[in-house]
């Protein structure tokens, strides 16, 4: 059950929180790690994530009692972490510049007649259910290379919106994207993710 | 009128429900007519779908403990402020 989606859930252990109450601390920590871990995972290597996901909760001691609740826990402490790896990201690695006016991938785009009618349409379903899809290991691989392979922006916007079901505002907020960039990097991922899965159910291969 | 191209442009706004009405119902009535968009529009759903199962790994026990003991430790150099000590 997600306790972190009910915001009235949250109060109480916000307010233990600010209190320093160390049983507090200790639910927060196995409640809400697994996601900034996800976050930070987004922009560092394994181990470099895992210090700054333990640096943030020792600032979040003093930070929550500045905390006024405006945004859920769960998004503050996300923006937390995704704030702290993207300054120790700012001095080694230079963010690629996306182009937001075009909201179809080239290879789908290419797909289309001039006329705007498909010219290749998909040929498969893809099956019903995403948790048959994921038995299939060599697919879950297959995903897990093409979600490393997109842009940064893309990747981190996909996996909080779809992995961890935040809400559009607050993505923008955690991601510092406007809200019409934000549908086209979804878009433009979930295309990529399409074509891959595509690709994986006619041919067998990655 | 919509054709595919302008489907498969906003398809995900669709899905996510970010379409007004109108577009909505414009899309809607193009679903019903266009085997090959209603496939489409399948697979990217799918496509979708596939991200929220495929989930981050859980971090392990040890890792909470390691948090844990760093917190603790904080907020023993802090004090307890306006509560009493466990
Ligand atoms: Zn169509």
């Amino acid at each position: 059950m997600d306790t972190a989606a009910r915001p009235e859930a949250d109060t109480s252990l916000i307010d233990d929180l600010k209190r320093g109450d160390p049983g507090a601390y200790r639910q927060a920590v196995r409640e809400y790690s697994p996601g900034m871990l996800a976050v930070a995972r987004f922009y560092l290597d394994h181990s470099s994530a895992e210090e700054v996901v333990q640096d943030c909760w020792v600032t979040v001691i003093d930070a929550i009692q500045k905390f006024e609740g405006r945004s859920g826990l769960k998004t503050w402490l996300h923006r937390i972490v995704a704030n702290r790896c993207k300054n120790k990201l700012r001095s080694s690695k230079r963010e690629v510049a996306m182009d937001f006016s075009e909201s179809l991938e080239p290879e789908l785009a290419n797909r289309f007649n001039a006329t705007g009618r498909w010219d290749l349409p998909p040929k498969l379903q893809f099956h019903d259910s995403a948790d048959t899809l994921m038995e299939n290991g060599a697919l879950s691989d297959c995903l897990d290379k093409h979600l490393s392979a997109l842009p940064e922006t893309q990747r981190s916007a996909l996996m909080l919106y779809e992995a961890h079901q935040h809400k559009s505002d607050d993505v923008c907020n955690i991601l510092d994207v406007s809200a019409s960039n934000l549908r086209v990097l979804l878009h433009r991922a979930r295309q990529k993710i399409f074509l891959m899965v595509e690709t994986f159910q006619e041919t067998g291969e990655c | 009128m919509l054709m595919c191209r302008d489907l498969a442009e906003i398809a995900s706004d669709y899905i996510d429900g970010e379409l007004n009405r109108r577009q909505s119902l414009t899309v809607k009535m193009h679903l019903m007519m266009c085997k090959d968009c209603r496939t489409f529009i399948g697979n990217l759903r799918a496509s979708s779908n596939l991200l929220s199962v495929h989930s981050a790994s859980r971090p392990d026990e040890q890792f909470l403990r390691q948090i844990d003991e760093r917190v603790a430790e904080a907020l023993n150099n802090r004090g307890t402020k306006g509560s009493e000590p466990d």
